[in-house]
This record gives structure tokens, C-alpha cells and sequence, in this order.
């Protein structure tokens, strides 16, 4: 497991970036140096009911791609498709180009693949901190071969993952609940540590379902910016979400799912607009 | 030698044993969620091993007791015998029952196995001599310092706490290691510890081999001491003691285990020997079943965690690492 | 060869039978309160002893079935609202749910242990000279038993499709919390399903009973894996499916013990269900974690 050298450097936002939310529509620009992650025509079923039907999507460097649509358009399914989670019944996936399509979650992730899920998945009985040192990329604890037979690399990797757990947890002003139970938190406090889980892991493509699910209000907005800072290292990401606001604020470009398909895609303020999309919602 | 002597330590020896499989099931049932209902199978697969490596050549149909894999292996083969027959059969079992299955489908499997495991024993003679079992196992490191097991219990029950002994600091450390954080994150978000990198079903793979080996060793050293072996000694229930015992001192908390182990084997099972003979022979024995599976259902409904429950891994923050005033500002969007 | 194979056919049909029964119960609980209940076997045995009381009695044999159907309910009855509810109120999840059926399980069979003073009781009754149809030989009493699983699925497939009862058990099943805000009264529903799904497996258990004509503490215990094997096989929650199911298993295990591997035979049926495991996951795994508690 080599380690990946680009990353998202901590360094480059300091808290002092947690601006009030800028209102327009980010366009970092300059990080579309091909997509990281291009899916092909994916379909999921579920005894036979496409929930996912021929969903296509490619994401570039630092672009951030929204997924939208009514409950029960088989968003989650198409994210469980391209996480592993879910077993895909038809299309292609491939990350950095690499086919992962027929590949296991935890392969997917060492691919560089991380992702969160709508259900908080934070690790109840573990505290904070090793919810994050257990994710890292360099996590030792992955392999028993390695904590049995090479104790020193095994201890490097565990300050190494300190290390980075420390940056995260100060970035996301969560050192206050480094001691606590994953099922101690709050609601946010989950989501929060699902994303400093995945960030741990320096991912090329970042997958998110519903993030801002039970944040509270003004933590949205500087979520919204970590987000933003965190892409302009190059990480591909995309992100489902309900609320439309947030959607606008953060995406660069929007795909409009319904009854499996997707009805419309483009900019925020193109799909808003379309008739389709109107319908969908309105139905 | 008094009969005392002779009490305790075969109370030690038991509680060296039990021991050995309390701290398995808690790596697998406490650590990585790994519900094993079949757990006592694997204790039998090594009780019979070492007994069919103790025993030498089966004597066939002719002799009173016929088996397979007869042979004589020196100490200490016979218990590695045993731990390796633990491990192979975990991995067998493991490689169906392991995988990406609902917890209760996977539990019931288990328990299935060790029914039917029972059944199969139980009814095929030529394997391990059907439901008669097999008697006349010795203890072969006994024999080369020249004492027999039963002859000098003291001397067996410091072998056997020795051993746990050994073993539980192996498990304690291992459990604490990353790797062991891994088992803990695997237990409580499956889908969230595979998409964070973690090979789940190797690691539950691995946890469920160690934990049959160490199974397949405690059931070694059983056979070794009380010299026989038989389907009587590996009914499904027994799993549920061991079971019960780390329910009751704490899941995931080892000396919660030591004291689980401690009171449920040996108070429940052992203790009422003491008592006068009631109703008919055997009375005892199912009310004390029934008294471990009330205790399950109490332990369950008042303290699902036991009674030491597993310890928070606190951290401070080192002095290493930069606090907010000195992070370096590069200046954002 | 041919009429070795038929014969073993004939008793696997029988053997089908009374897996069917129990796992017809089963089924219908598990796919409503979503707990594996591992005392069901218990219950069997109590329907089966309830079953040899009445024999001993002087109470005809069909009496003996029904009142064994009877207190195979009523003791569901009991586990499910004395005991589970307690639990339930405690928001225990589902696995521990199903490990405090477990525990149960050994109060149950271990109660009966001593109480039965750990002998085995010969129940021999029903038994009549057997019928010759070429190489298959039957009694009447087996086929009685084939005829009653047969008549079962039929009347509670019907009662499930066409009752009002049904429908709501069946809305109830599905998404609890939306039948319970169309006004279904789970709670009500899950009592009745108690009662027939405890009813056919105590009647499950005289049947099995009537058929090794013999009971003791552990006769349920030992039929268990067969029953869940049926009830996961078929599909949890489909009647027609465990039917199905228990068919194969009962004709494999029969054949399997024909051909001279009767140490084996529970083993062959068991074998189905492994690979079944191993070949339908997605029946098998997903999202059941999220499946919620209905008692
Ligand atoms: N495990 C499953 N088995 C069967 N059907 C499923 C399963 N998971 C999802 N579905 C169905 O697939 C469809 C899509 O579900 P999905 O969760 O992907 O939608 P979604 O767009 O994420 O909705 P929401 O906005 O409510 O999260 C739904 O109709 C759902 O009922
Ligand atoms: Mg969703």
C-alpha cells in the first residue's frame, strides 16, 4: 500500500477561511485534468426493479458533481454501485483509470475511493480519534501480517496516523470530542466524523450521501467551505444531497435522477429550469 | 493427597480451560462481532485430535474403540495437534459461514453446525467411536517428567494456567493493537470499516481461525486431564456457558472475562456438587442448565454490556502536534 | 435401485410433511417480527409431551394433536408477549432478540430435561398396517400427515391472500410503521400470528412425534436446523416457498439415509442450504440490518 503523495494539505485553509458562505457558484477552475471517475451506463436491481437504470456520470479533478432527485430515485443505489456496496448489475466503473467495476469495497478504497453514508456510519463503539486512526490509509490494523511481523513500520504508521488525526480533528474544531463514543455524538457531530474519516484517507474521489443531513445550520456553511478546500487538491467529488441550496453553493455541475434514470444534468441554475425536472419534483 | 488437592486443582484446570475459550469468544464474539453458536465444535475438534494423537493406532472395529488418525505423537505435538485441527476446522466452516451474510442467519449457521457436527459424531462410529467416545487419553509431557495427569493435578493445573496465561497476554496484545481496532470497527460498521480500506472478511476469516485454534488447544488440555471425550461433553449447549461467562463479566473487557469465567463455570457448574443429591440423578445437571439460561436472559435484559463493560482508549493530544495559533495560513478561496 | 430410490422418495415426502408444518410456522413469524426464534424447537417438544400427557390420560391420539397445536400457541403466546415484549421495551435489537430466544431455548429444553427426568418416552399410537403401492410403502397416519401439509398451506396461503387478516399481516410485514398509520392494528396482528404460527408448530411437533414414535427433551432441538434451514431456503415469509423448500431437504435427507449414509443425511439436507448460501447471497444478505422489530 504506498502511500499517495498529493493530498488534501491541511495547511492550505486555516480555520481563518471559515468565511461566511460565499454565494456564489464555485468554479475553482484549472483541475479538469481528466475525470478520476467515470461511470458507464451503471444498473442496479433489486429482484428485478431497476432502482438504477443506465446511470452515466464522470468526475474531474476538483470538480464537485451534486446528485439530486426525489426519494427513491436511486441515488444511494448508484452510490452504493460505485462504492461496492451494492451489487451492480450492469455498466462499467473506473477510478483513475482503472477498471473497479467488479471489485471489492475495500479494494475500491485503496483504489482511493472513500465515501460516507446517508445512515451515519460512524463506529459506535470507538472513540473519535480511533474512528480516525482505524480509517487512515496507512491504517496498520489492516493487516495482521504487518502488526504481527513488522512492529517498528506498524508504530510509524501509528504516529503517522495520529499525526494526520490530530490535523483533521483540529481542522474540523472536533479535538474537544477526541474521547468520545461514535454513538456519543450528535447528528452532525456523525456526519462530521464520517467526512474526517474519509479525508484520513487522502482519496482521489469522495462520495458523499446527504453530508448535511442533521448539521446544524451554521455549521452548513462551513462545511460547505471545507468542501470547497478541500477539492482544490484535486479530489473528484460527488455529493447527494436534498437540500437545493447547498447544491447550489457547492457544485459545479448537477445530474437530476428519478425512477432510476437521470432526467437532466448540467449547471444548477440549467436543471432548475428544465421541465422535466420540474415535474419529477412536483409529482 | 487429599481430596481437596485434588478439587481445587481440577477447579483450577477447569478454569485454565474455560479461560482459553472465554478469551477466543471474546476476540470474536466481543472484538470483530463474529457470533460464533458453534464455538464448543471447535473445542471438540481438538479435544479429539490430541485424544486420537495420545491414543496410537486404532485397534479397528476389534478393539473396544475405533478412530481414525491413530498415532502416538510426542509432547509437544499433541497439542499442536489439537490447536492445528481447532484452526483447520474453523477455516473450513469459516470459508461458508463467514460470508457477507445477516448476523442472524450467520449465528443460526453456527449454531447448525454444532447440532449437526453432534449428530454426525454422534452417529458415525469409525470416526471418533460414535456416541461412546474415547477413553484412556494421557498426557504425554506428563509421561516424560513421569507423572500422569489425575496422579499429580497440581502439577497439571499449573501447566494449564500457564498456558493460558500465555496465551492471554498473545490475545490481550494482539487485541490491543491496530489490528484489533480493526476487528472493532469491523463489529460495529461493517459496510463503513470495508469502505474504509478493511478486508472484512479476511479479518473475520483470521479471527474466527485464531479463535478455533486456541478452542482446538483448550479442548487438548481438557482431554489431556479428564481422559476421555464423548458427544456428552460438546452438546450445543455448552457453548452458551462460555457464552454466558463473558456476558456476565463484560463483553470486550478481559478482566471482565476473567472474572466471567471465574463465576459462571465454576459457581454454576461446579459448585453445586456441593449440594446434597435432590430427586432423581441428573436433576442437578438440567437445572443447572436451566440457571445458565436464565442468567443468559437477565444478563441481556439488565446489563447487555456485563458487568465490567469494555474500556474507553483515552488520548490527550501531544505537545507535537500544532494548535490552532501556529497552523500555517496560506490564505483560502 | 429405482424402487430404493422411490421408497426413500416416499418417506422424504413424509419427512417433507412434518418439516413443512413446523416451517410453514416458522416462516410466517420470522417474516413478521423479523426474530429468528431459535426456541421454536423448544416449543415442538412441548407441543410433543403436551401431545404424550394426553395419550397417557386416555385422551384419543387426534385430541392429543390438537391440544398439542393448542399449547404450542399458547406458549408462543406466552414467550412472545411475557417475554419478548419485555425486551422489545428495552429497545433490544433484533440479534439479541434472537439470542434471548436462545436462552430460552435452554430454560425450555432443560426444564423439560427435568422434569421428564431425562428419559425418553415411547408414543406409539395411530398406527396402523401399511399401505403397498409398488415399491412405496406408507401408513395411514403418514399420509395423513402429507394430506394436513398439504391442507395447511392451502387454507393460510387462501386466509393471507383473501382475509382482511391476512392483508393487514401482510401490509404489516412489509412496512410496519405505514399499516400501523392506516390504522392496522400490528399489535393485534402479531398476537394472531403467534398463536397460528405456535399452533402449527406445536402440531409440527406430534406429528413428529407419531412419526420417530418416541419423545424426550431434545426432539425439537434436533429438528431446528432442518426447520430454519427450510423457512431461510424458501424464502422468509413465503408459505409455498418453505413448502418447497422442506420437499427438497425431506426427499434428499431420506435418500441420502437409503443409501446407507444415515449418519449423514441431516448433514445432505444441511448441505442445500449452504449452497444456497453460497449461490443466492443477495437472498440471503442486503439490507436486513435495517429490518425492524415488530412484537
Ligand atoms: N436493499 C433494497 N432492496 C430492495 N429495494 C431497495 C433496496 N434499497 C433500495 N431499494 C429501492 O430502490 C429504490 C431506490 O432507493 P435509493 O435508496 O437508492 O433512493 P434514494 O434516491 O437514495 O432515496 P432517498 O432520497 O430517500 O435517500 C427505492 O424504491 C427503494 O425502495
Ligand atoms: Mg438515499
Amino acid at each position: 500500500m504506498a502511500e499517495r503523495e498529493e493530498g488534501f494539505g491541511i495547511s492550505t485553509a486555516s480555520p481563518s477561511t471559515a468565511l461566511p458562505v460565499a454565494t456564489e457558484v464555485a468554479s475553482d477552475g484549472g483541475y479538469t485534468a481528466g475525470p478520476v471517475l467515470v461511470a458507464t451506463d451503471v444498473v442496479v436491481s433489486y429482484g428485478g426493479v431497476h432502482a438504477v437504470d443506465r446511470v452515466s456520470i464522470s468526475v474531474a479533478r476538483g470538480e464537485i458533481v451534486g446528485v439530486i432527485g426525489p426519494n427513491g430515485a436511486g441515488k444511494s443505489s448508484f452510490l452504493g454501485a460505485l462504492g461496492g456496496q451494492v451489487k451492480r448489475s450492469g455498466g462499467d466503473i473506473s477510478l483513475l483509470g482503472k477498471d473497479i467495476s467488479s471489485m471489492l469495497p475495500h479494494q475500491r478504497a485503496r483504489l482511493g475511493l472513500a465515501r460516507t453514508f446517508q445512515t451515519t456510519s460512524e463506529f459506535a463503539k470507538m472513540t473519535v480519534f480511533e474512528n480516525l486512526i482505524t480509517s487512515g490509509e496507512g491504517n496498520a490494523g489492516a493487516s495482521l501480517k504487518e502488526v504481527v511481523l513488522h512492529p517498528r513500520k506498524t508504530a510509524q504508521r501509528e504516529r503517522a496516523m495520529t499525526d494526520r488525526a490530530w490535523e483533521i480533528l483540529q481542522r474540523f474544531e472536533m479535538e474537544h470530542t477526541v474521547n468520545l463514543y461514535g454513538r456519543e455524538l450528535s447528528g452532525g457531530q456523525r456526519r462530521l466524523v464520517e467526512i474526517m474519516r474519509c479525508l484520513m484517507r487522502d482519496p482521489a474521489v469522495l462520495l458523499l450521501d446527504e453530508p448535511m443531513v442533521g448539521v446544524a445550520p451554521h455549521l452548513t456553511g462551513k462545511l460547505i467551505e471545507d468542501l470547497r478546500a478541500i477539492r482544490r487538491d484535486g479530489l473528484g467529488i460527488v455529493i447527494v444531497e436534498h437540500a437545493l441550496e447547498v447544491v447550489r453553493q457547492l457544485c459545479d455541475r448537477v445530474v437530476v435522477m428519478a425512477f432510476g434514470k437521470v432526467i437532466a444534468q448540467g449547471s444548477f441554475e440549467e436543471v432548475v429550469q428544465d421541465a422535466s425536472v420540474q415535474a419529477a419534483y412536483l409529482s | 493427597m487429599s481430596v481437596w488437592v485434588f478439587y481445587i486443582s481440577t477447579l483450577v484446570i477447569y478454569f485454565g480451560v474455560d479461560l482459553l475459550a472465554g478469551i477466543a469468544l471474546n476476540l470474536q464474539f466481543g472484538y470483530a462481532g463474529v457470533v460464533n453458536f458453534g464455538f464448543i465444535v471447535f473445542q471438540a475438534a481438538g479435544a479429539y485430535m490430541a485424544a486420537v494423537v495420545v491414543l496410537g493406532p486404532s485397534g479397528g472395529v476389534a478393539s473396544f474403540q475405533q478412530y481414525i488418525f491413530g498415532s502416538r505423537l510426542p509432547f509437544p505435538l499433541d497439542l499442536v495437534a489439537a490447536a492445528v485441527a481447532g484452526a483447520v476446522v474453523s477455516l473450513v466452516i469459516g470459508l461458508f459461514s463467514l460470508r457477507r451474510m445477516r448476523r442472524d442467519y450467520q449465528a443460526a449457521v453456527l449454531l447448525i453446525v454444532s447440532l449437526i457436527a453432534l449428530q454426525v459424531v454422534s452417529a458415525d462410529v469409525p470416526l471418533f467411536n460414535g456416541s461412546n467416545g474415547l477413553t484412556g487419553v494421557t498426557w504425554p509431557l506428563g509421561q516424560i517428567v513421569g507423572v500422569t495427569a489425575t496422579g499429580a493435578p497440581v502439577i497439571y493445573a499449573a501447566w494449564t494456567l500457564a498456558i493460558a496465561a500465555i496465551v492471554f497476554a498473545a490475545v490481550y496484545w494482539l487485541s490491543k493493537s491496530p489490528w484489533g481496532r480493526s476487528l472493532r470497527a469491523m463489529r460495529d460498521h461493517e459496510d463503513a470499516a470495508s469502505a474504509m480500506g478493511l478486508n472484512i472478511t479476511s479479518l473475520r476469516l483470521q479471527v474466527f481461525v485464531i479463535g478455533g485454534a486456541i478452542a482446538g488447544l483448550s479442548g487438548g488440555l481438557l482431554v489431556e486431564y479428564i481422559g476421555a471425550w464423548s458427544p456428552g461433553a460438546w452438546g450445543y449447549a455448552e457453548t452458551f456457558v462460555i457464552f454466558t461467562a463473558i456476558f456476565v463479566g463484560g463483553v470486550g473487557n478481559y478482566r471482565g472475562v476473567i472474572v466471567g469465567v471465574l463465576l459462571v463455570p465454576v459457581i454454576f457448574l461446579e459448585l453445586p456438587r456441593f449440594l446434597p443429591a435432590v430427586g432423581y440423578p441428573g436433576l442437578i445437571d438440567s437445572l443447572q442448565w436451566v440457571t445458565i439460561g436464565l442468567a443468559w436472559m437477565l444478563c441481556l435484559l439488565f446489563r447487555p454490556r456485563g458487568i465490567l463493560p469494555e474500556k474507553r482508549m483515552e488520548v490527550t493530544k501531544p505537545a507535537g502536534v500544532p494548535g490552532p495559533a501556529v497552523v500555517p495560513s496560506e490564505g483560502g478561496a | 435401485m429405482l424402487s430404493q430410490l422411490l421408497a426413500s422418495a416416499a418417506d422424504g415426502i413424509v419427512l417433507a410433511a412434518i418439516i413443512a408444518v413446523a416451517a410453514m410456522g416458522f416462516t410466517l413469524q420470522f417474516g413478521l417480527t423479523n426474530v429468528l426464534n431459535l426456541s421454536f424447537g423448544s416449543v415442538m417438544t412441548i407441543g410433543g409431551f403436551t401431545a404424550y400427557l394426553a395419550n397417557v390420560a386416555g385422551l384419543s391420539a387426534w385430541l392429543g394433536m390438537l391440544l398439542g397445536g393448542v399449547a404450542g400457541g399458547l406458549a408462543t403466546i406466552a414467550l412472545g408477549r411475557g417475554v419478548l415484549r419485555l425486551y422489545a421495551r428495552r429497545r433490544t435489537q433484533l440479534f439479541e432478540m434472537m439470542m434471548v430466544t436462545l436462552g430460552l431455548s435452554l430454560v425450555i429444553d432443560y426444564g423439560l430435561q427435568s422434569i421428564s427426568q431425562n428419559a425418553i418416552y415411547g408414543y406409539t399410537v395411530l398406527q396402523a398396517s401399511p399401505v403397498r403401492l409398488g415399491p412405496i410403502v406408507l401408513t395411514p397416519i403418514q399420509l395423513f400427515i402429507v394430506l394436513l401439509a398439504i391442507v395447511i398451506l392451502v387454507v393460510v396461503e387462501a386466509a393471507l391472500k383473501f382475509t382482511k387478516l391476512g392483508k393487514a399481516l401482510r401490509a404489516t410485514a412489509v412496512e410496519p410503521s405505514l399499516a400501523r398509520s392506516c390504522g392496522i392494528q400490528t399489535g393485534r396482528v402479531v398476537l394472531i400470528t403467534w398463536t397460528i404460527s405456535g399452533f402449527l408448530c406445536g402440531l409440527a411437533g406430534v406429528v413428529y412425534i407419531i412419526s420417530t414414535q418416541s419423545v424426550d427433551y431434545s426432539t425439537g432441538e434436533l429438528f431446528l436446523p432442518l426447520i430454519i434451514a427450510a423457512a431461510i431456503l424458501g424464502g422468509v415469509g413465503s408459505l409455498r416457498g418453505a413448502v418447497v423448500a422442506a420437499v427438497v431437504m425431506g426427499i434428499v435427507t431420506e435418500v441420502v439415509a437409503g443409501f446407507g449414509g444415515a449418519a449423514y443425511s441431516t448433514v445432505a439436507g444441511f448441505a442445500i442450504l449452504v449452497v444456497v448460501l453460497l449461490l443466492r447471497p443477495g437472498s440471503v444478505s442486503g439490507g436486513a440490518e435495517d429490518r425492524q422489530l415488530v412484537l
